[in-house]
């Protein structure tokens, strides 16, 4: 398949990251692994900056549906059916709005994925890796994905360190209706009983 | 504790025969499917056909429909645009896009009886097409609402067993077998019903719903401001799963009890799941009306919730097309549109305070009316009665 004239200017310099050690399965893994971080890091970057542009509609269309939700809870331990229904109607409406806003921001992250992925698709459509035990072979795709995810996990690890991004942490904290609690499995354990208690 | 080990133990029972079941099933790799389909199509110049010599166009295919890059990104910007001054109609409009303005099933038509294998791979890529773009999103952005949101996660373990079921079946029993006039029909069925809601929402009636609803809950506020949930106790506002059985799932949230009986999420993550399977559009945003309405959940349990379904069913379905039935993807094509929708998520809350949303629906509803007729008589009757479709 032809390349694109975009693809044609870079593929040199991301070749180059395929060619470190002579070794074949260590310079795709290697090449891939450094690519998968490049992805990951340009679409954190283009979805923060994307963020603080339309952010002030975004905490309005969060703050809506906090208002609501909290709303809708104190009419349900109030035992006012009538206004649980609608705040919580309201808390969907603003949830939504919300949602689909954060949808259409998300593509400012996945774009270079599929950046990588089409450049990927004209030098390594024909690999695959065998897979132990089988006869099943993972190709460029899936060795990317695994990668990428792999990334975001180290990324995670240094990206609150960078100062860009200790900002943008310290903004989404700052979301009322934002739980700092991971959910978790221990919500399914019984409710202890207070010493003393009945 | 035990419960919590049963969990455990029956998420990684269901993970490994997920997981073994693909691949029992795996396929050769999209990229020979594709191959093996152009060989099998007559080579030329005439409708149906393949002229080597072609300029390639989507996916490679000699001969395919190909546009200028900015064509792309600008259909993006408008699909973006969508999504963040109204919502749900970017995505059928980022269907819309591949469908007919990139001219792709028309160009996968022609291959009806020419070369049905390769007429019906690319209505796979189309729908998968659709799925990243509009689908992968969701599943990024219900990231989000999962920190924000609670978890009950007997619920969201019913919603994600009914939408790893739709996402699985459907790619599997479908993927090579819907010819395109199928898919672009079925599409137009769920343009109608985007319609029908959006149109509702601009009618009298619907504009009342939402003012009453308004006056209630300023009304609530006036009375009770902030006294009932300071009242209640900080141990009681979590999520605390008090009964699990097969027919009744009890919880609590903020000291109040609600419960469910399992078989309805189940069949509501099939059925969003499915739909968003086969058509490539849709799934993320109806499990929160789903929850609300039919379940009358709080939407702080339903966005974490719902979060987790989405995140199962998206990778359940993204990689059964892509590994279990090796269906290929222009990446490129993708890519292009999701910078596009990237701009245009920016530029939506940026512009909407100068556009009033109920004109903007009322917008949105005569082209998806529009868009919804041509695509079902095109589908259904092999010809569309509304221009330029």
């Amino acid at each position: 398949m032809e390349m694109h004239p975009v693809f044609l200017f870079l593929d040199p310099y991301l070749i180059w990251l395929y060619r470190l050690t002579g070794q074949a399965l260590a310079d795709f893994l290697i090449g891939t692994l450094a690519l998968a971080f490049m992805a990951l890091i340009i679409g954190e970057i283009t979805i923060s900056l994307a963020f603080l542009v339309v952010r002030k509609r975004i905490d309005q269309a969060t703050a809506e549906a906090a208002k609501y939700q909290r709303l809708s809870m104190e009419a349900l331990v109030e035992g006012d059916k009538l206004a649980y229904k609608a705040a919580n109607k309201l808390a969907n409406d603003a949830f939504g709005k919300s949602f689909f806003m954060q949808i259409s921001l998300s593509a400012a992250f996945l774009w270079p994925a599929f950046f990588a992925l089409a450049w990927m698709s004209h030098r390594f459509a024909d690999i695959e890796l065998p897979l132990p035990y089988g006869h099943h072979s993972l190709g460029y795709i899936g060795v990317f994905i695994l990668l990428f995810v792999a990334a975001y996990f180290l990324f995670k690890g240094i990206k609150y360190k960078l100062p860009h991004f200790r900002r943008i942490k310290q903004i989404l904290d700052g979301y009322p209706g934002r739980t700092k609690e991971r959910n978790s499995f221990a919500d399914l354990a019984p409710e202890r009983k207070k010493p003393g208690g009945t | 504790m035990r419960k919590k080990g049963f969990l455990i133990v029956g998420l990684l029972i269901v993970l490994v025969v997920a997981v073994a079941a693909t691949l029992v099933l795996t396929e050769p790799s999209f990229a020979g499917k594709l191959e093996e389909a152009i060989a099998k199509t007559p080579q030329g110049v005439g409708k149906g056909m393949i002229d080597p010599s072609a300029k390639p166009g989507f996916m490679g295919i000699p001969g395919a429909p190909t546009h200028f890059w900015l064509f792309y990104i600008l259909w993006g910007i408008w699909v973006g645009w969508i999504f963040s001054s109204v919502g749900a109609f970017g995505g059928i409009m980022a269907g819309v896009g591949h469908i007919t303005v990139f001219g792709l099933a028309d160009y996968g038509r022609t291959f009806k009886s020419t070369s049905p294998p390769l007429n019906k791979l690319l209505t796979d890529s189309i729908r998968v097409c659709n799925q990243y773009l509009v689908g992968l999103s969701a599943f990024i952005s219900s990231l989000t609402y999962y920190r924000m949101g609670r978890l009950v996660l007997p619920l969201g373990l019913c919603l994600a067993g009914g939408g790893i079921a739709g996402a699985y079946l459907i790619p599997l029993l479908t993927a090579g077998k819907i010819n395109l006039s199928m898919y672009v029909g079925y599409f137009g069925i769920i343009v109608f019903a985007v319609a029908f809601v959006l149109f509702y929402e601009t009618t009298p009636q619907g504009q009342a719903r939402k003012k009453e609803a308004r006056a209630a809950a300023q009304a609530f506020e006036a009375a009770h401001i902030k006294k009932a949930a300071s009242g209640v106790d900080v141990h009681a506002r979590g999520v605390r799963v008090t009964r699990m059985g097969l027919t009744k799932v009890s919880f609590t949230f903020y000291g109040v009890e609600f419960s469910f009986n399992p078989v309805w999420p189940v069949l509501g993550g099939f059925i969003i799941s499915a739909i968003s399977a086969f058509i490539g559009v849709g799934g993320g945003f109806l499990y929160v009306p789903f929850l609300t309405s039919v379940a009358g959940l709080p939407m702080f349990i339903v966005a974490g919730t719902s979060a987790l379904a989405v995140l199962v069913s998206m990778i359940t379905s993204i990689f059964t097309y892509m590994f279990v039935k090796s269906v290929p993807v222009d990446f490129v094509l993708i890519f292009t549109e999701l910078i596009g929708i990237a701009i245009g998520s920016v530029l939506g809350p940026l512009t909407s305070k100068y556009i009033p949303e109920l004109w903007l629906k009322r917008l949105f509803v005569v082209l998806a009316v529009y868009v919804g007729i041509g695509y079902l008589t095109k589908g259904f009757l092999g010809y569309s009665v509304m221009p330029g479709m």
